[in-house]
């Protein structure tokens, strides 16, 4: 960091008054910048301000009330600016290293990682764990409209069936405890036999569901084991927080490209989170049927009748994982 | 598109192209880094990072011989992300709730857009600078709610017939508001030249699924004579998803078609604007593009992004009818930068 006297640089200036171009040469001394030419003027390089590096861009030098100079020879200036001993931020620096560049996309996907898979569903509890009742109420209240107006009509059992199956219901939950409260709502469905768990502790079993495994009342129970799984594991109501966390940050990462792609990566890992909520809740429907001395192996049993007319194939990108996996793992007594 | 009568009397013109010299790797590595950081900052880095990216765009885009300087403070930027954040997150939780807060707060939201739009476009322009000369906007908070709130409100009223007229009202407020120094840019496409754009937009569009239902054709009469449920699900899905690439890419080409209608009537002082952006073009570099960052899993994006940018960019000149040296710097509002931080999170294309 010595003194040094390079050879003069051509340079326009632009006075931040007038946006008259000035031509100028530009001479570094004993830590003084001084330019002459079309303007004179002379000022400490520690109140100058460059701009960074880039390929093509010019180089600015800023004085401090605004004025600057533009540089067109780059590579003289920064022989200039390295016998001054400038160096630049740290960032600047490393965004012109492709070494950097490669350490930082390999940091990146190690954090991203991290952060998905051990940062986000904590956060997802947390937030999950501190909405308050009324809120989960509310929004379970608002699907269950929506679903009412879309796919549902009123049910067809008869009253003494649905008490014969609430009732049932009601002493299989009650086998364990710590079970969360729940209600069981009947309706008939557009959308063939289906059961949902609400976040607001509504259970909604469709007739054809009933009907479907109308003979086999146990693993009519195994499916609403499965879903009070749901509701104890306040899986929608996480899902929700995972999928805005997701959502959001694809859209940060690549948000400047596409609005479309960007939906990708989320919906993707949402779809891999519901493949582990339904696991989760096979899990608990098991511990609670063995509770109550049932054979979990029931509900495996509605997995393969009730998957067995639909006809389209289930892969990956399903939000139910492979029936068979789930049958598998049910049958395997975990 | 839209033809620019370039008086042939006056010999003084001339022809100034912009530059843009941004490279794909360049802002490739820029971006990575600047990714990197803001992930392990946990997004307080972000601010910088934008600070950084407006930099690299304005110093690569290159005018008469001087180039563009962004001087937005990162701090700033920060403290307005923050407050989006947090009252983005209140917006996100209280509308999940009850449809009465939800309706109210939408209201809310709706009615603060135009203050927004008004704050960014402010802080924006203030912080970009042409040969030492700051830009500015001089547009009126009343003028901006009555270009951002009622207009739009009218026109979606009326099912959007009035959409162009609304559009034509926005340009107008801001082409007319923004300042070069002392000087206001003036801006003078009518409202039927909107009209005819949006009808060649969605002529363009037509055409574009009209090639699809041709190419789809065997699928769709099959949807047509048996129902959805005995189609076979791939082709059904394959028609839809390119129904969808192909209103995202009608984007880029209406976007093309505007830019070319509003700089085309943009002047200050003597000089005037030129845009030629082919619309053909911009389809196939947008249609590439995507295409190349679905087969590299996201990796062109900052490619595909200067790509895009260097065409369109390169495509507009500025008439210069005199000196360029004679512009006078404004006696120097200063502007807050919440605005800002707010559009970027509500992402509003304010782009000039």
């Amino acid at each position: 960091m010595h003194p040094t006297t390079a050879s003069p640089l051509a340079a326009a200036y632009f006075d931040g008054v007038t946006s008259r171009r000035h031509r100028v040469t530009l001479v570094v001394e004993e830590g003084i910048a001084s330019i002459v030419g079309e303007v004179e003027r002379q000022c400490a390089l520690a109140e100058l301000r460059v701009s960074e590096a880039s390929r093509h861009g010019a180089r600015i030098v800023t004085y401090p009330d605004g004025a600057y100079l533009e540089i067109e020879d780059k590579a003289a200036f920064s022989r200039l600016l390295a016998s001054t001993g400038h160096r630049g931020a740290l960032v600047a620096r490393l965004q012109q290293s492709w070494r950097a560049t490669l350490l930082a996309a390999a940091g990146m996907a190690i954090a991203l990682l991290l952060l998905w898979r051990f940062a986000l569903p904590l956060v997802a509890d947390m937030v999950a764990a501190a909405v308050p009742a009324s809120v989960e109420q509310a929004l379970g209240k608002r699907v269950l409209e929506e679903l009412d107006q879309r796919y549902f009509a009123a049910s067809a059992l008869p009253q003494s069936e649905q008490q014969r199956i609430a009732a049932q219901f009601a002493q299989l939950a009650s086998a364990l405890d710590g079970a969360p409260p729940y209600r069981l709502l009947f309706r008939k469905s557009r959308i063939g036999p289906n059961a949902l768990a609400l976040p607001s502790g509504q259970i909604v079993l469709t007739d054809e569901l009933v009907r479907r495994l109308g003979d086999d009342s146990e693993a009519l129970m195994g499916v609403l084991a499965h879903e009070l799984g749901h509701l104890q594991q306040r899986h929608l109501m996480r899902r929700v927080v995972h999928a805005t966390a997701t959502g959001a940050a694809a859209m940060a990462l690549f948000g400047d490209a596409s609005a479309m792609l960007a939906t990708v990566p989320a919906v993707l890992l949402d779809l891999k989170y519901s493949r582990g909520a339904e696991l989760e809740a096979d899990d608990f429907a098991a511990g609670l049927m063995k509770a109550a001395g049932l054979d979990p192996a029931r509900l495996a049993v509605a997995l393969e009748r009730l998957a067995g007319d639909g006809g389209r194939s289930e892969g990956y990108l399903s939000s139910h994982p492979a029936t068979g996996e789930r049958v598998v793992r049910l049958r395997g007594g975990r | 598109m839209t033809t620019v009568a370039r008086p042939p009397a006056l010999q003084s013109v001339i022809v100034e192209p912009l530059r843009f010299t941004g490279s794909g790797s360049e802002y490739f590595r820029i971006w990575i880094t600047n990714t990197f950081l803001t992930i392990v900052t946990l997004g307080i880095y972000s601010a910088w990072a934008k600070v950084r990216r407006t930099r690299y765009f304005y110093a690569n885009t290159r005018l008469a011989d001087a180039s563009f300087d962004y001087h937005g403070k990162p701090t700033a930027i920060l403290k307005g992300r923050i407050v989006a954040l947090v009252l983005l997150v209140a917006y996100q939780l209280a509308s999940e709730s009850t449809r009465l807060l939800a309706a109210a707060l939408f209201v809310l939201a709706l009615g603060g857009m135009p203050w927004l739009i008004w704050k960014s476009l402010q802080f924006r322009l203030y912080n970009s600078s042409y040969r030492g000369i700051r830009f500015g906007f001089a547009g009126s908070l009343a003028g901006a709610y009555i270009a951002y709130l009622l207009w739009p409100v009218l026109a979606s009223f009326t099912g959007f017939l009035l959409a162009p007229f609304a559009h034509q009202r926005i340009k107008r407020f801001q082409h007319t508001q923004s300042r070069y120094g002392a000087i206001h840019f003036d801006f003078n496409a009518g409202v039927g030249s909107f009209y005819l754009t949006y009808l060649k937009a969605l002529l363009v569009m037509l055409a574009g699924v009209a090639v699809l239902g041709v190419l789809f054709s065997g699928a769709l009469a099959m949807v047509a004579k048996r129902g959805v449920e005995h189609t076979s699900y791939g082709n059904v899905l394959a028609f839809v998803a390119a129904l969808y690439a192909w209103f995202f890419l009608v984007i880029p080409v209406f976007s093309a078609m505007m830019q070319n209608l509003v700089w085309n009537h943009t002047s200050i002082g003597p000089h005037r604007f030129e845009s030629r952006v082919s619309p053909a073009r911009v389809l196939f570099i947008a249609l590439t593009n995507l295409l190349a960052i679905i087969c590299t899993l996201g990796l062109y994006t900052p490619f595909a992004k200067i790509r895009m940018m260097k065409y369109r960019i390169e495509a507009m000149a500025l008439l210069a009818d005199g000196s360029l040296d004679d512009f006078v710097a404004d006696a120097q509002a200063r502007a807050g930068a919440l605005g800002e931080g707010m559009a970027d999170l509500l992402d509003l294309d304010l782009a000039l």
